[in-house]
């Protein structure tokens, strides 16, 4: 029961999220607006009820599952893009090497910056 | 009695269960051979679970878009396990606010690059709109990937196999980029893990600690939020 109110409370704001993405013609989608809502009201209430959190550990938990019969496509539509698994193939790979070392330098630079001016301070 | 047996899986199909019990068994599937196999980085249980799926809609006499029709009672839960993302989200608000102006300064550049490397180098490579389109989400969690995707036109089932690509080198990258740089702190390797690998990377950093995986969930999620909201908005111009 308790997991349940959790549950509906999600699907609520889920709705919100779609109702805003409607009325207002925001291309982004419902659940993305509704987490936003979410965070804020939890940010202004200050605390996540057990019933919310047992909720949404156990849909996060099984979030693979629910991504799987789309992940499965990718073998039945590979027909579709013949002739572009090269560039497919070279924009993952040197696209997420050059993202994640763009990261790590950035973080590293900023995070020494600011560990170097508070032992200034 | 062969000919009944075959035309089972038709009767069956008529109802969504079939879907829903096929994709539950590959799930735990997946995972159990995952823990067999010592868990493999370069092997995820998703890619397992999808693999052993598609087989076995190959084999039967079921076809994928009646798999999918019957799956659709699954996915439909995805929209309220996004609105569920934003629950440790707040929970790691403490975590933003020691680090913030770093996460603040890495995030707009490292997300959006994330995004533009991929695209570039796949049009300059002559990739089709609907491709760029779907490679454009790569670094995204998946359930704000799906609605990225579509409202860019971009195809649900090969973002996902990026998606899933992505998310494996990102952490062999990662640890690879890691010993080289050097970076040894967590949190950045966390938050690295996060931003560039979703939930594939964020499960490698809760191997690493619990620090770096609290960080690398904030990155997954800002990453997500971020995106899905600049990404629409600059596709549409």
């Amino acid at each position: 029961m308790p997991m349940l109110r959790g549950f509906l409370i999600l699907v609520l704001f889920f709705l919100f999220g779609e109702a805003l993405r409607l009325v207002f013609l925001i291309p982004v989608s419902g659940g993305v607006l509704g987490m936003i809502g979410m965070t804020l009201t939890l940010m202004v209430k200050g605390s996540v009820s057990d019933s919310l959190a047992a909720a949404s550990q156990g849909l996060i938990s099984v979030l693979v599952l629910l991504i799987m019969p789309g992940v499965v496509g990718v073998f039945f539509t590979a027909d579709q893009f013949s002739g572009q698994w090269l560039a497919v193939a070279v924009a993952l790979l040197a696209g997420t090497f050059l993202s994640v070392l763009t990261t790590l330098l950035l973080m590293k630079w900023l995070v020494q910056g600011r560990n170097r001016s508070q032992a200034n301070d | 009695m062969t000919e009944r047996l075959w035309s089972l899986v038709e009767a069956l199909s008529a109802s969504p269960t079939l879907a829903i019990g096929l994709t539950l068994g590959a799930f735990f599937a997946g995972n159990w051979v995952f823990a067999r196999m010592g868990r493999p980085l370069w092997l995820p249980p998703v890619v397992l679970a999808a693999v052993m799926l598609s087989a076995t809609i190959a084999i039967l006499p079921l076809d994928y878009a009646r798999y999918q029709d019957g799956a659709r009672w699954l996915t439909v839960l995805l929209g309220p396990a996004t609105v569920a993302l934003g629950i440790p989200l707040y929970q790691q608000m403490h975590h933003i606010r020691a680090l913030w102006r770093p996460i603040l300064c890495t995030l707009p550049v490292a997300a959006t690059l994330a995004a533009v490397y991929a695209v570039v180098i796949a049009w300059a490579l002559g990739a089709t709109p609907e491709v760029l389109a779907s490679l454009a989400p790569k670094s995204v969690t998946a359930p704000i990937a799906i609605g990225i995707t579509e409202q860019l036109g971009g195809s649900v089932p090969l973002m996902m196999g990026g998606l899933l690509i992505t998310g494996v080198v990102a952490t062999l990258f990662v640890d690879l980029l890691a010993g080289l740089l050097p970076v040894h702190d967590e949190r950045i390797l966390g938050f690295a893990l996060g931003l560039n690998g979703h939930a594939v990377g964020t499960a490698r950093a809760f191997e690493i600690s619990h620090t770096a995986g609290a960080f690398a969930s904030l990155g997954m999620g800002l990453t997500g939020v971020f995106t899905a909201l600049i990404l629409p908005l600059v596709f549409h111009l």
